[in-house]
């Protein structure tokens, strides 16, 4: 009886108070061993994990978040207040026609990998930005360059087809950092620049760690090491920043708790100049919105100080037109149409719509745009105006709004600095058309002189007022929330870049040896050798016959080909360009039609779909679109979270339901029984996700027992680790611990009506004797079923709570790569989650086998 | 049991009294917000955000003013449309599909069969994820998601019921008398199969409910100004250190209701099949 000591000792009583007491001793030891800061080391959170660390092939802001200033330098830079300074180039000279560009460069200046800067590598840098195959997202700019020669190793001579006055600004972007031939093909995922910190190791959908550059040309930095956490979830900040996990955030992303913040003596608020204009985007060239009267009823149907006091809780100022408040040139026309509902009415009644019209408000994903989004419509709304909102995740609003243009009107914020020429372009998704303006910004591009540059932006900003393009809603300040310890850091971001040369941070501890990032292939190995056994001992204990075992076998790849089919189908479909989103919102078409090429999406769908599947028999699952590393080696790092996480849960739930589930069936009708069925029923009827906020708010935040989320990696030790895990898997567990109480209750109920157990109770049995020996293992049988159905929920249902919790696990990953559209990522870890229901599924058909002999004869069926 | 104890406590039963009292009460408040609402869920009052419960506001007022408690009355609507349908998507292709399987055994109840594994054997949330993310969220790709994944439950649990019942008397009886395999499923299998259907629809209507929610919550459910309860906890997470009103009232509103279907799904069991029945 191979079965008898397992389940007994599972059940025993003595198994709950173990299992109780392990509770205690995890949650201790949770306290006592709070994560010490790794301070020298400073934690930054940001909102956005980049898709790839490489500035010069993408153009996510995220990118430049973590590598400008830090990884990475151009020839020029760009200050904190805006100007632009010396960088790798210590200083140059312009020709008089304004087409010759000459660049000294600064010596002694070495690559993290120890090679050396030079001419070469400027050379290099902008012929591959302007190369036939340049994925730049600012490829147009460097387009304008003619030609790029060493004149000697410290000197570049660059020549442009024709004069571009803003062309040292464009050379201080992220788009314009120098790389080195060597290294530039891993900067995706291995980042090599000249600047103060040096790449260390990158977590993906946890952090990015990056350590100070030792032989930097210039000033030491300060910091030992930058660790960038990545928290998605404004609620997720907050509980972060209140539970200490992150020292700061240099865009705080719920405006909503500053006041709470403010409050607490721990931390200081900082408010500098944003270059965000967020607006209201109308199609221009779309009916009625070509008539510029409509244009002008919306602009006086919104009351931008509503929107800004709901949408960005007070922290904005309003605008009249397409310009930072921060710059000289800035007019303010916030007050061009004043909020004036009547007068909306009027104007439109006089275009011919004194019903109103119908029309779709497109929001894209932030909050701002959310909230902001049901205001508008709802003001729009009050003058007669029918507002459908249609919100998109990003990669489908690039598609249909950006690159379609099909859409109504959208809300989104403008964060590029100086962006007025935008309106000039011929293909935007604005689709505005004034020959002015056109001219204006033609003049604009080729003057040099501050003053007539200035009255020149008057003027654009004027014309564009004038014309009602948009309505401008407010500048939004750019909002820093820090720990009192941290100095030094930018409180302005004339670029979307944080700067972290001069920040340090008081009350260091010594930073944390953490290692490199330990190569996930053994311990996918491990895995797959343990599973291995596991099946064969199954296999070997339950006894099948061959013909059962073929059966099943054949059944399984059945399912698995058929639920390949259907993923592919669907994903298939799936609107939202990969390529598209990867490049972001100023790309070039050009740039994302070759991104498109280098990623395959060319070939037809049943090659890419044959492609997959060989890949899939051969272990090899592609390389992720966005991350651009081996999908496998992306599902083994986050199966090291979601697995434990899973088998914690497991262990919790079954350990509660069970014991839980006896207990009610042997007091069945007195209060003990019905209070367990109670609680039961209770439990059944929480939304996990709701558990999960309430632990959060409870544990993290009030008494901050735990941290509110985020995983330290299996590196910093074991206890860490299942400290983070643990309200999670208990936000998991509980829900799935009222079920199984309520099956093995009934499950045992159905035994215990049995004859057998009747009999030994007659024969003068005690009860807890009759449960043990003859009721408890009948019952466990069907319950068998739903420990494996659990089992593969918890894998692949841990999708919500890891994201309240922040945990880099598959759930968040598979979540993540929809909205990314990483669709390869996407439909490789939907068929290995199937594959492991699936498995899981014949593994319980078996284990039938160990516990109940009588079914071991099933091999004719 | 006896017949005699379960006749005692089908008239004091106060769970399923209970249960039936709270889903009665959620789906009088929808049908309520159909005609009235203490507030308009649509209009802004800016002036007024964040106010306390209050007599006033009894569930306070959110970031744009708008009152918690019609919010509330007004996303039982979604929640109730949502997951009524959802079930309805099972119980209509999916009871036919298994009186078919049963009905006519052999490859055809294989292959239907099959295809429910198939379909369980898709982690539920990430497929209900994929497709409204595919498709578009909206409260129809929501229903449509919910509602697959309640085909196989009717399809099994039907056929599984069903299958003894060919074996039974009178479906012999109407076998001999000529009647074909349509007609026994539609007028001897199916009535004999009602009350089971019954039970099971309450259970899943109540995984529906909290499916909704889960989908609204991470943005795939029925879209704003629609309110609903998972988007409403959604939306005022991160205010819950100041206005944890905003993050209680919406996440009761779902366990409660999901707590009285789940009750009365568990009373309709009591009285409904009685050989299932285990007392309390």
């Amino acid at each position: 009886m191979a079965g008898r000591a397992t389940t007994v000792i599972a059940l025993s009583l003595r198994g709950v108070v173990a299992f109780v007491a392990w509770l205690c001793i995890v949650a201790a030891a949770g306290i006592a061993l709070s994560p010490a800061n790794a301070a020298g080391a400073l934690n930054v959170g940001l909102q956005l994990e980049p898709p790839n660390l490489d500035p010069t092939s993408g153009a996510a802001a995220a990118i430049d978040d973590i590598v400008y200033a830090n990884v990475f330098e151009g020839l020029t830079r760009i200050t904190e207040d805006g100007n632009v300074a010396p960088a790798l180039a210590t200083r140059w000279t312009i020709s008089a026609d304004g087409r010759i560009y000459e660049f000294k460069l600064r010596r002694n200046v070495r690559f993290h990998d120890g090679s050396d800067f030079g001419a070469d590598d400027v050379v290099f840098t902008f012929d591959r930005a302007r190369s036939a195959t340049s994925t730049n997202a600012q490829r147009p700019i460097f387009e304008r360059i003619e030609t790029v020669t060493a004149v000697n190793p410290f000197t570049v001579r660059i020549t442009l087809k024709e004069p571009l006055g803003a062309f040292p600004i464009y050379l201080g972007w992220g788009d314009a950092v120098i790389v080195a031939q060597n290294s530039a093909a891993s900067n995706a995922t291995h980042p090599i620049g000249t600047g103060p910190f040096k790449f260390q190791r990158w977590r993906k959908g946890a952090s990015v760690t990056l350590v100070r550059n030792e032989n930097y040309w210039g000033a030491r930095a300060h910091l030992d090491q930058i660790n960038f956490i990545f928290i998605p979830d404004p609620t997720a900040a907050f509980a972060a920043l209140m539970a200490g996990d992150v020292d700061g955030f240099p865009n705080y992303p719920a405006a909503e708790n500053l006041a709470l913040i403010e409050r607490d003596q721990r931390f200081q608020i900082v408010f500098g100049a944003g270059e965000g204009e967020m607006l209201v985007a109308i199609n221009n060239a779309k009916a009625p919105f070509n008539d510029i009267r409509i244009r002008r009823a919306l602009n006086y149907a919104i009351d931008k100080q509503a929107v800004i006091d709901a949408g960005l809780f007070g922290y904005g100022t309003p605008l009249g037109s397409h310009f930072s408040p921060h710059h000289p040139a800035y007019i303010d026309l916030s007050n061009r149409y004043a909020y004036a509902p009547v007068q909306a009415r009027r104007v439109l009644t006089d275009a011919g719509f004194a019903d109103g019209f119908t029309t779709t408000l497109t929001l894209p994903p932030p909050a701002y745009a959310r909230r902001g989004g049901e205001i508008i419509a709802a003001q729009l709304e009050a003058v007669g105006i029918d507002v459908t909102i249609r919100n998109l995740e990003w990669a489908q609003w690039l598609e249909q709004v950006f690159s379609n243009k099909a859409y109504d009107l959208t809300i989104v914020s403008h964060t590029e600095p100086l962006d007025i020429d935008i309106y000039a372009r011929d293909d935007y998704y604005f689709q505005y058309n004034n020959e002015n303006f056109n001219h204006l910004i033609a003049e604009l591009r080729k003057t040099s002189d501050e003053a007539q540059r200035n009255q020149l932006y008057g003027e654009a900003q004027r014309i564009l007022a004038d014309d009602a393009v948009n309505i401008w809603l407010a500048s939004s300040p750019k909002i820093a929330v820090w720990s009192k310890d941290v100095s030094g850091v930018w409180a302005h971001a004339p670029l979307q870049a944080n700067d972290f040369t001069k920040a340090d941070i008081a009350n260091r501890a010594p930073v944390l040896a953490a290692g490199e990032a330990k190569p996930a292939l053994p311990a996918f190995t491990i895995l797959f050798v343990l599973a291995a056994a596991a099946a064969i001992a199954v296999i070997y204990f339950s006894r099948a016959s061959p013909a059962f075992l073929a059966s099943r076998l054949a059944g399984m790849a059945a399912t698995l080909a058929a639920a390949s089919v259907v993923i592919f189908l669907l994903i298939e479909v799936a609107p939202g360009d990969p390529a598209a989103y990867m490049m972001g919102l100023n790309a070039d078409p050009a740039s994302i039609a070759a991104l498109k090429a280098e990623l395959g999406l060319n070939q037809p769908a049943y090659i890419r779909y044959f492609t997959w599947i060989g890949g899939l028999m051969t272990g090899d699952f592609g390389v992720s679109y966005t991350y651009r590393v081996p999908v496998a080696d992306l599902i083994a790092e986050r199966f090291w979270v979601s697995l434990p996480l899973a088998m914690l849960a497991f262990v919790i739930s079954t350990a509660i339901g069970i014991p839980a589930g006896v207990m009610a069936a042997a007091r069945r009708g007195r209060p003990g029984g019905r209070a367990i069925i109670t609680a039961a029923q209770a439990g059944v009827a929480v939304p996990n996700f709701w558990l999960a906020i309430l632990l959060v708010l409870i544990f993290a935040v009030g008494i901050r027992w735990f941290s509110a989320g985020g995983f330290p990696g299996w590196d910093a030790g074991l206890l860490p680790g299942l400290k983070a895990l643990f309200l999670p898997s208990i936000a998991l567990a509980l829900p799935q611990a009222a079920i199984l109480t309520q099956i093995m209750r009934t499950s045992m109920l159905d035994v215990m009506d049995n004859d057998y157990v009747r009999t030994a109770r007659a024969k003068g049995l005690s009860q807890t004797q009759v449960l043990r020996r003859h009721a408890l293992r009948n019952a466990l049988i069907p319950v068998l079923t739903i420990l494996g159905l659990q089992f593969g929920f918890l894998l692949a249902g841990s999708i919500i709570v890891e994201n309240v919790f922040y945990l880099p696990g598959l759930g968040r990953l598979v979540f993540q790569s929809i909205v990314q559209r990483d669709l390869i990522v996407v439909k490789s870890i939907v068929i290995v989650l199937v594959f492991a229901v699936i498995a899981t599924a014949f593994f319980i058909d078996l284990a039938y086998g160990i516990v109940d002999p009588r079914l071991r004869r099933r091999g004719a069926s | 049991m006896t017949g005699a104890v379960s006749a005692t406590k089908r008239r004091s039963d106060p769970s399923f009294l209970a249960g039936a009292a709270i889903t009665v009460t959620f789906i009088a408040l929808a049908f309520a917000s159909l005609v009235w609402t203490p507030y308009d869920v649509a209009a802004l009052d800016i002036g007024a955000q964040f106010s306390a419960p209050s007599p006033s506001h009894w569930f306070g007022t959110n970031h744009l003013g708008r009152d918690v408690l019609s919010m509330i009355m007004v996303g039982a609507q979604t929640s109730i449309a949502v997951a009524f349908l959802a079930v309805g998507i099972g119980l209509a292709v999916g009871v036919p599909l298994g009186l078919c399987a049963a009905a006519s055994g052999g490859f055809a109840d294989e292959a239907l069969m099959r295809s429910g594994d198939l379909i369980f054997a898709f982690p539920a949330i990430i497929l209900a994820i994929l497709i409204t993310a595919i498709f578009g969220a909206t409260a129809t790709n929501a229903i449509i998601a919910i509602g697959v994944f309640n085909i196989p439950v009717f399809a099994r649990l039907s056929r599984g019921a069903a299958l003894p019942l060919w074996t039974a008397g009178y479906v012999m009886a109407a076998r001999t008398v000529g009647k074909n395999r349509f007609e026994i499923s539609v007028e001897h299998i199916f009535p004999n199969l009602a009350h089971l259907l019954i039970v099971q629809a309450t259970i899943q209507f109540s995984l529906a409910i909290l499916a909704e929610a889960g989908l609204a919550y991470v943005g795939l459910g029925a879209q704003p100004p629609t309110p609903s309860w998972g988007r409403m906890l959604a939306e005022s997470q991160t205010m819950v250190s100041f206005a944890p009103w905003l993050v209680l009232f919406p996440g009761l509103a779902i366990f409660v209701f999901v707590l009285g279907l789940n009750l009365l799904g568990d009373g309709l069991r009591h009285r409904l099949d009685p050989r299932r029945e285990r007392g309390h």
